[in-house]
């Protein structure tokens, strides 16, 4: 667990990165920092590791003050991933990914084969790009051997600056998701940076929002969404509302509001189905894809209801009809 | 035809004894050079003083326009008032190694500066303490331009070393100032031709020597960044 207590950054005695924040990042939970540039998101983040000291306050990494511990060996324990993906051009992938391993003293064997499973992990051939260099990957390849770099010692913590940032949109969707589904299985704890709400929204369990180093709200994705905390949080939100709006709100909360001609049918046999945790886009995906008109609910392999293409509609026109009204 | 053999059998002994006293005077030169300006040029850009920085190199910057004749002859003033040697190796190393520093100074300084403050910062972030960065990460990735410096300091040096045969240094320059109080053409000829030579034989085997130790990755992105001078 990440405790934050009244920490307080100011550089150069007079621009106030970051001001009396207080807040926790559980262990295990994906804590986004969001906020445009100048909020204190990536001063923050840094603070952890120590590449920026507080100048007040202090953080505690399980329970013991980072400022009492020595900052390498602090640094070795934490991934770290960052925008502009910061691979060192002069060495090979596999090179990059073990610097951390290397730094602490893992045997070659062990080294070699940890980069062999990032590499799968994080969806590259190991034996196609373990030897290639930075400058003969794409940039969705070079952000994923960033990220397989940031999880390489199997850090219980990983800090990760706008780590997809640089990228199209389309690969910037496709790496989020696969990371997520990453995430879900290594149970990392992780401090995550960007300006984007959408990628906040989607990546978060939590979203930490800050505008000019002061804390606005700390909530889960729909709940900020949905009761944003003041003026400002409003505002940030503004014009994308219904958009997230669409994103936070799940399959399942809306079966519920059309149970009663929905519930106690049979599965309408198809070979497609909704997820009970899929958002409304992406319920909204699948009937365009399969062209079907009602498809079956499941939570894991439970069967909770089937959805009607229209009652979908509805629903999303509900929703906008809320949005607008704001 | 003759006449080549002939100037072979008169010049041949000589021409190589001062080419070699050239090479050994320019090698002499660099090793120091180097020896002064990388170390220096790593901790400037360590320096807390950024003016440090600019203060150096100005001080190289002002070395290197003076007439190569003119320093020569200011050192061997200095050294009078000093009371120090006048004429032979000493004097000569002294302003060649002057005179070498500045791009081997410069290349250092500016690639190690040019790297990418945002691999620094992984690397940082990731636990590496600085002299792991120097070594592992900056000076790698800065080693073609500083290679590029050094070979630009020797091509200059073989040519100005010849100056240091007026001050009874040794070297080609002997031959060519021999022939210029003779109006001797071959003698003339005879320290020019290698010292001309030298300067290209040096700067193929440097260019190669920078290629070879210019980091794979970086030599499929085009090769070094800037070549310096």
């Amino acid at each position: 667990m990440i405790v934050f207590e009244n920490v307080s950054k100011t550089f150069q005695e007079e621009v106030e990165a970051v001001c009396d924040l207080s807040m926790e990042v559980k262990d295990g939970e994906t804590l986004v920092l969001l906020g445009t540039s100048g909020s204190g998101k990536t001063t923050t983040m840094k603070m952890v590791n120590r590449l920026i000291e507080p100048t007040d306050g202090r953080i505690l990494v399980d329970q013991v003050d980072v400022a009492q511990q020595d900052p390498i060996r602090l640094r070795r324990n934490i991934g770290y991933a960052i925008q502009h993906i910061g691979l060192f051009p002069h060495m090979t992938v596999g090179e990059n990914i073990a610097v951390v391993p290397k730094l602490l003293d893992w045997k070659k064997q062990t080294i070699g084969e940890r980069v062999d499973k990032l590499l799968t992990m994080v969806g590259l051939q190991p034996d196609q790009f373990r030897d290639r260099f930075p400058v003969q990957l794409s940039g969705g390849q070079r952000q994923r051997v960033g990220v397989a770099r940031a999880l390489a010692a199997d850090p219980p913590i990983v800090l990760m600056d706008e780590p997809f940032g640089a990228l199209d949109p389309i690969t910037r969707e496709e790496l989020q998701n696969e990371f997520i589904e990453l995430e879900s299985e290594l149970k990392k704890t992780i401090i995550f940076v960007t300006h984007d709400v959408f990628e906040a929204v989607r990546m978060a369990d939590r979203i930490a929002l800050l505008d000019a180093g002061h804390l606005q709200q700390l909530a889960a994705p729909a709940e900020l969404v949905e009761k944003p905390a003041n003026e400002f949080v409003d505002q940030f939100l503004g014009q994308h509302r219904f958009q997230l709006s669409l994103l936070t709100r799940t399959v399942k909360t809306v079966l519920g509001e059309v149970a009663a001609t929905a519930g106690e049918d049979k599965p309408a046999a198809r070979d497609a189905r909704l997820h009970a945790a899929d958002s409304l886009i992406e319920a909204l995906d699948t009937f365009k894809r399969t062209k079907e008109s009602v498809l079956p609910v499941y939570e894991r392999d439970k069967f909770l209801g089937n959805l009607e293409k229209n009652q979908l509609l509805d629903i999303i026109t509900r929703v906008l009809g809320e949005t607008e009204e704001d | 035809m003759n006449t080549l053999v002939a100037f072979f059998e008169k010049l041949g002994g000589e021409m190589l004894q001062r080419a070699y006293e050239h090479v050994y005077l320019v090698f002499l030169a660099m090793v120091i050079a180097i020896a002064i300006a990388l170390p220096l040029g790593i901790y400037l850009t360590r320096s807390r003083w950024p003016k440090l920085a600019s203060a150096v190199m100005g001080a190289a910057g002002i070395v290197q326009t003076v007439p190569s004749l003119a320093l020569i002859a200011f050192i061997v003033l200095i050294f009078a008032l000093a009371a120090l040697p006048t004429i032979g190796t000493l004097p000569a190393l002294v302003a060649l190694v002057l005179y070498a520093l500045l791009p081997i100074l410069r290349n250092t300084y500016t690639s190690i500066r040019q790297v990418d403050p945002s691999v620094i910062e992984v690397a940082t972030g990731m636990g590496m303490k600085p002299h792991q960065i120097l070594f592992s990460i900056e000076l790698p990735l800065s080693l073609p331009v500083i290679m590029a410096g050094i070979r630009i300091s020797t091509v200059w040096t073989i040519g100005i070393a010849t100056l240091c045969g007026l001050i009874g240094a040794g070297g080609l320059g002997d031959l060519i100032i021999k022939g210029l109080r003779s109006i001797q053409m071959d003698y003339l000829l005879a320290g020019t031709a290698p010292a001309a030579a030298l300067a290209l034989i040096f700067d193929w085997i440097l260019s190669g020597l920078e290629k070879w130790l210019t980091p794979e990755g970086l030599r499929k992105n085009g090769g070094s960044k800037t070549a310096g001078a």
